[in-house]
Order: structure tokens, then sequence, then C-alpha cells
């Protein structure tokens, strides 16, 4: 079953072609990694899936629903996609569980109660322990942000996660216990679709890795499809990414 | 002696009078700021228009100007406002101009992501503003908002103009019958910097209240 699919998706910046129709697939369980260089319109594309970004052409569906659709409902459609920022963006001035109780409270309309208590259950699934549910966003380390931006996406019970870069922002340390926390998440079945750098990760994690360059999606596969792959682009950029993490590509 | 227990009496009525004035007129010119502020980030072309006139025009001239346009102008189209009322809705109408600049600066630097951030968990523009803009926003518009209001206790003498017997216009009159006029504004001068001082330190108090936390405590 498709949860997610994206047809033709077009975006311009003024005179830059950002999207140059791309098309992908996510089904229901399904962890899939896109990689690519910086500029290759990652992020915009996954600003597009839940409509950040308005796409100039392109259709999308979440659940079998058009949210390109002229009468989507963006906002209830919105609640379906969990979205994790590359940038640690925390909403400042709530607590850890407030961050994560807004959206249920606010845009469910979860009773308090409720929502705290499925807010704490969120919190121990990213291994962000009692003595933190209450501090300020400024007072958690990167890592414990970013789980916490995690447990504030996964509450709302969507039923695909994207992950943009969730490391890219933390000191390499911190790195691990983000990486971890997905990968088990997506071990349970969450339908994931993650942008990463992180080849090692993405061999680890993927069902499948769809490599992005310029606006297109130029291959992809199954790990072990890509390990032997015969597009030279996709080779190249392959070695590239594989020259910053030793060891991991053969 | 009589003179100093007159004057003191009638001075309290006018401190009575100056505080209802900044007490009623604070709030409302706060509520309005913050609803003027946000219109005219969010008020698409109509209300934020209108919001970005608002502001100007009672930016534009002396709030006493407003304060004789209010009780003198209004009854010529059959709007009679009584002394206090005129001068709380004169107070109100420029300091929500005024705070509703520094609640738009406000608004404008908080940054993208937190409306991005907001927008993926599903909320509604609304929502977003109200739950996720506006509570940092006015936390970093508070410090202009506590200068407008101690600016409002001082320019609240103005009311006199209109007949408000508030603490400066009590001390006129008595000085027009007394002239003592050292002592009668020296103590003048004193209450209104008392009254300063504790609006100061109440939003001093406020500031911390709201202070989001930060570093380990
Ligand atoms: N709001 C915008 N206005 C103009 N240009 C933009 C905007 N957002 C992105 N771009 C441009 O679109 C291109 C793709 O950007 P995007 O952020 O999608 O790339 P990315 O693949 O996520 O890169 P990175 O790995 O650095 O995050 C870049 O050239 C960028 O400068
Ligand atoms: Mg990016």
């Amino acid at each position: 079953m498709i949860v997610l699919r994206a047809e033709d998706v077009w975006k311009r910046y003024d005179d830059t072609i950002v999207l140059r129709g791309v098309s992908l697939n996510l089904k229901k369980g399904e962890t899939k990694v896109i990689m690519g260089p910086s500029g290759a319109g990652k992020t915009t594309f996954l600003k597009c899936l839940n409509l950040l970004v308005k796409p100039d052409k392109g259709r999308i569906w979440i659940d079998g629903e058009e949210i390109t659709s002229p009468k989507a409902d963006i906002t209830r459609l919105r609640q379906k996609i969990g979205f994790v920022f590359q940038e640690l963006n925390l909403f400042h001035h709530l607590t850890a569980i407030g961050n994560v109780m807004i959206g249920l409270t606010k845009v469910k309309g979860m009773s308090k109660s409720d929502a705290l208590k499925k807010a704490k259950e969120t919190l121990k699934r990213v291994h962000i322990e009692e003595e933190l549910w209450r501090k300020y966003p400024a007072q958690l380390s990167g890592g414990q942000k970013q789980r916490v931006a995690i447990a504030r996406a996964l509450a709302m019970d969507p039923i695909v996660m994207l992950y943009d870069e969730p490391t890219s922002a933390l000191d390499p340390g911190l790195s691990s216990e983000v990486l971890l926390v997905i990968k088990e998440l997506s071990e349970r079945g969450i339908t994931s679709l993650i942008v990463t750098h992180e080849l090692g990760f993405a061999y680890e994690v993927a069902d499948e890795i769809v490599v992005m360059n310029r606006g297109r999606i130029i291959g992809g596969g199954s790990p072990e499809e890509l390990r032997n792959a015969k597009n030279d682009e996709v080779r190249n950029l392959l070695n590239k990414w594989n020259g910053l993490k030793d060891g991991v590509l053969v | 002696m009589e003179f100093w227990s007159e004057y003191l009496s009638s001075l309290l009525m006018g401190f009575l009078t100056t505080s209802e004035l900044v007490a009623i007129s604070a709030p409302l010119g706060i509520i309005l700021g913050i609803a003027l502020g946000a219109s005219r980030v969010y008020g698409g072309i109509i209300l934020g228009s209108f919001a970005r006139g608002f502001s100007a025009l009672f930016r534009g001239f002396p709030l006493i100007v407003t304060l004789f346009l209010v009780f003198f102008g209004l009854p010529e189209i059959g709007i009679y406002l009584p002394p206090v009322t005129s001068a709380i809705l004169s107070f109100s109408l420029c300091s929500g101009a005024y705070i509703s600049e520094y609640v738009r600066g406000a608004i404008m630097s908080i940054d993208q992501g937190q409306s991005l951030a907001a927008k993926a968990i599903g909320m509604t523009k609304l929502q977003e503003v109200l739950y996720i803009i506006l509570p940092q926003a006015i936390r970093r518009a508070i410090y202009g908002i506590s200068n407008e209001i101690v600016y409002m206790i001082q320019y609240s003498s103005l009311a006199f103009a209109i007949g408000v017997q508030e603490m400066y216009s009590v001390a006129r009159t008595y000085n027009s019958l007394y002239f003592k006029s050292l002592e009668i504004f020296s103590l003048l001068a004193v209450i209104y910097l008392v009254l300063t001082a504790l609006t100061t330190l109440f939003f001093k108090g406020l500031i911390r209240k709201l202070e989001i936390p930060s570093k380990a405590e």
C-alpha cells in the first residue's frame, strides 16, 4: 500500500529550477533514504510533500488523498506527515513536553491529561528521560533537541515521518543517539523518508536509497544494488561520500 | 498646615484618578497594540492596511490633539464622552499605536523555522500566531511595552487639558491659589517618580516571570 506518492514535482525560485520532475512512492512500513549533494533540492522536495513549499507543478497524495488538490484540507493532511527539520526548531517558549503536547491539545483537540500521557510515552520512545521533560530547548543538547523534535512529530500519529538531515546541525558526537532513534522507529514499522549525508547510516537503515542531483532523481536501489551501481553519476557521488566515511563502502 | 492637609487630600484624589487612567488605559493599549501589530504582519491587504494606517495616524500627531479631537471634536458628530473616558480612549489609542511598532518588530524577528514547525504539525495560521509566534514575540516586545507604559504615566498629565482632575491638574490649581510652586511641584514630582518606579518594578517582575530558561538552572 502506497502511503505517500509524489508525481512529477517541479519547483523554481526566480531563475533557478530546483526540482525538475521528481517522482517518488513510499510504501507502508518502508524506509527510503534520499542522498544528494548540497543544493540538489532535497529540502525543497521534502517541504513540497507537506506543502510547506508549494510546487509549481506536480501532484502529491498522502494516504490516497491529494494534498495538491485545490480543495485539499491542508492542515488536516499535514498532520499525517511528521516532519523533522534540518535546523533545530523546537518551539523556544515551551518545555520539551510542552513542545510535544501543543500539537495534541491545540491541533488534535486532546484533553490536557490525555496529551500529557501521550507526550510522556512518546518522549520515552525517543529516549528522553523524565528529568528532561520540563527543560526548555535552550537547556537541551542538540541531540536531545532533535529527539524531542522527533517526538513532537511522532506524537501526532503520522502515517509517514520525513527527516531532513536530522543530524547535520549536531556535533558529530551527538549524531549517533538521534540516528539510533530513527533506526529504531524505522525498524518498528514507521514509514520513513530520510535525507542524510551519512552513507553508513543509509546503508544500515534503508530499504531503498534514492540519489538526487540538480533537481532530479538520478538513480537508486537497495543498498545492495547501489554498491554495484553501474550509473557513473551515481557511482561518482557515492565514491565522494564514501571518501568522507572511511570503510563503509567496499 | 491648612494648605498641606488640603493639598495632600486633593493630591490623593488626583493620584487615584491618575492611577485609574493608567490602570485602564495600559491594558487596553497593550491589547490594542498586540492586535494592531499582529494585523500589520498577518492582516493581509485590508486589515493590514487598516492597522498600518491606524498606527501611523496616532503616531503622526501629538497626543493633545487626539485628546481635543475626542473630547471637543466628537460631540460635534453627536458622541459625548466624559473627560475621564475621553482621556482613557485617547491614551489607549496612542499607546496602542506605539506598542504595535514593538510587537510588529518582535514578530518579524521570530525565525521562520518556528512558523514552519507550527505548520508542519498541522496548525492553522491563527493557531500558529496565537500559540507559537505571539507568545515569543510578546516576550521580546515587553521591554518596549514597559517603556511605553512608563511614558503613559508621564503623559497622563495632559488629561488636565480636558478637565480631568488628575494629579497634575490638582497641583496646577493649588499653585495658582497658593504660589508655593517649589513645594507643590516637588511633591508632585516625587509621586510621579514613585509611580514610575513601581511600574518599572512591576514589569521587571513580569519579565522575570515570563523569561524562558536557558542553560542549566
Ligand atoms: N526560498 C528559496 N529562495 C530561493 N532559492 C532557494 C530557496 N530555497 C532553496 N533555494 C535554492 O534551491 C536550491 C536547492 O536547495 P535545497 O535546500 O532544496 O537543497 P538541499 O539539497 O537540501 O541542500 P543541502 O544539502 O545543502 O541542505 C539551492 O540552490 C538553494 O539555493
Ligand atoms: Mg537541505
